[in-house]
């Protein structure tokens, strides 16, 4: 492993896990810069381009380039401030958010659902080797199947769900199926790290006549963290992905989804609404995006660098 | 009562089928209390088979096996012995301080009584500095001996070791066999140590069981009546000597005649 040597009285460990203040902020800096550049790109696109569409080599993929396809970031931007339409004050921004935050919790609650059922699936696949062979074959199966012919079947089968008075809210189904796709990176990345202790660190544990599952909590979990990292990482995505998709297949009302759906009908009239219920989708990803990142933060403080990769 | 007795074992894997292998074949061995008795051979002469069947790790297909007089499973259940491999194996998310609380952990010991156990074994070791460390930060031989306060940490009778040192440098190496038998003899510990390493072997052990592979047996037994109190000196003088020859044709001839030499126990 590592040959550093810390002589006695060294720092400890946290002040020397802590990053210099320059890398976040070019972190920072590299951010601005790209979003800058694609807007550069979009303009100088819009700039050049063809007006309605080029062929090369005579295959149709040049973009429009007018106004009403492909509308100025100034237009896009300014859109956000004026109101949704004429009967109404309210802007299109604090519709979009709305809509992002309505989401948002449906992501989550898909998300979470999924980290639950994917720990608990590698787990048990961990303890019985039979249940691996025969549950993994039916988890990659699983995840062939088309999101937008599961999402009725889904909500139909939850129509019919009624437990002691309590009724399967609309919202639920698109949190199934964003649970959908969390479940099976999460499973398969959990089963991973919880098989990865060197056989040694196992005897070890039996060494110490350690129980089944104290030696789940105190080695394996631990150990497959760094496997879990990466696995959260693509568990969110697809969380992301289940809820605007079964959102826009079940017409379910209130979220970004929706709202995608709803403004792309008016991009003859109003091509820059589009774009804000496009972004606003984005941001919905990106706020997952950093919930994971702090989770990365929290756990492999501590680590060594090695594992990470 | 004898710290570990091996009587009429047999380890055969994959018994009746076409890849059978007869790790171990007919092992007798008693090791007395504060012995320390290495386990030296070529590589799959199971030597490291017979530590793990003394630690319950697996079950002998014949014979018996007792540690403390108990049966090496009890001993196991019990924690009556600490376990040390070739990788450190420290948990890496685990300070130092809490990777020797471990074994205490798993018997149930509160924390006070935890930290101040840590502490002591810390200062056995020659690490006081290190509670507070990640396993990542320290060398080789440090990690090693965080391993062995580790095993050591509930003071059990008996430490079984399985080529620690095996993966440090020479210089490193000598150093921490001085240490063991410092900490052991400090301790009181009875230890059973599979190791490659001729000089090592001879240095540590008050008796060098010598083995042979194809079918794993023991083909001698060297007493190694060097005394207590050895240092870097004793790797200089004529009795060392003597006994690493006398290892060294026994292993040369454990190997040409496959025991021929005969068992010649204790």
């Amino acid at each position: 492993m590592s040959s550093v040597t810390a002589p006695p009285g060294t720092a400890p460990p946290a002040a020397r896990a802590a990053r210099p203040l320059w890398r976040r902020a070019r972190r920072v800096l590299m951010f601005v810069l790209s979003m800058a550049l694609i807007a550069a790109v979009w303009e100088g696109y819009k700039a050049v381009g063809p007006q309605n569409g080029g062929d090369v080599l005579g295959w149709k993929i040049l973009p429009r380039a007018k106004d009403s396809i492909m509308p100025h970031i100034s237009d896009i931007y300014s859109r956000f401030g004026d109101p949704i339409n004429r009967a109404s004050d309210e802007t299109v921004l604090s519709v979009v958010l709305k809509g992002v935050w309505f989401s948002f919790r449906l992501v989550l609650a898909g998300f979470a659902m999924g980290l639950v059922a994917g720990v608990l699936l590698a787990v048990l696949m961990t303890r019985l080797r039979v249940a691996e062979r025969a549950i993994l074959p039916y988890l990659v199966i699983s995840q062939t199947v088309p999101l937008i012919a599961l999402a009725p079947l889904v909500a139909t089968w939850g129509g019919k769900v009624e437990i002691a008075g309590w009724e399967w809210p609309r919202w639920l189904t698109a949190s199934v199926l964003g649970a959908f796709l969390t479940f099976f990176p999460i499973a398969v990345g959990t089963l991973r790290g919880l098989q990865s202790p060197h056989p040694s660190a196992l005897e070890l544990m039996d060494s110490l006549a350690s129980p089944w599952h104290r030696t789940l909590f105190k080695l394996r979990f631990p150990a497959a963290v760094p496997y879990l990292v990466p696995a959260l990482k693509l568990g969110a995505a697809g969380a992301v992905i289940g809820v605007v998709v079964s959102e826009i297949s079940t017409g379910l009302r209130g979220g970004i989804g929706r709202l995608v759906t709803e403004f792309g009908q008016k991009a003859t009239s109003d091509p820059a609404i589009v774009y804000t219920a496009v972004i606003g989708a984005s941001v919905l990803g990106l706020a997952m995006a950093c919930l994971v990142a702090l989770a990365d933060a929290l756990f492999m403080r501590n680590r060594p660098k090695e594992t990470e990769a | 009562m004898s710290a570990v007795e091996v009587t009429g074992v047999d380890k055969i894997f994959n018994a009746g089928k076409v890849a059978q292998v007869d790790a171990l074949v007919g092992i007798d061995l008693v090791v007395e209390p504060g012995e320390f008795v290495s386990l030296i051979g070529p590589s799959g002469c199971g030597k490291s088979t017979l530590l793990r069947l003394i630690a319950n790790l697996t079950e002998p297909s014949a014979g018996s096996i007792t540690v403390n007089g108990k049966p090496a499973k009890q001993s196991r259940l019990d924690q009556d012995y600490g376990m040390a491999f070739q990788q450190a194996g420290l948990f890496e998310w685990r300070t130092v301080a809490k990777n020797i609380e471990l074994p205490l952990e798993l018997k149930g010991w509160d924390r006070a009584k935890r930290r101040a156990r840590a502490r002591e074994m810390l200062q056995l070791v020659k690490l006081p500095d290190f509670a507070d460390h990640m396993p990542w930060q320290l060398s080789g031989g440090m990690q090693q001996r965080v391993a062995i306060a580790r095993a050591l940490a509930a003071h059990p009778p008996l430490l079984l070791m399985d080529e620690p040192f095996g993966a440090l440098d020479e210089m490193t190496r000598e150093h921490m066999q001085a240490e063991l038998l410092r900490i052991c003899a400090q301790t009181n510990t009875t230890v059973i140590f599979v190791t490659h390493s001729i000089p090592e072997a001879v240095y540590l052990s008050t008796r060098v069981v010598v083995m042979s592979p194809r079918p794993g047996r023991i083909t001698d037994v060297i007493h190694v009546p060097l005394g207590a109190g050895r240092d870097d000196e004793t790797r200089e003088t004529g009795g060392f000597f003597e006994k690493i020859t006398e290892v060294r044709e026994a292993l040369r001839g454990a190997e040409l005649g496959g025991g021929v030499r005969g068992v010649e126990d204790r």
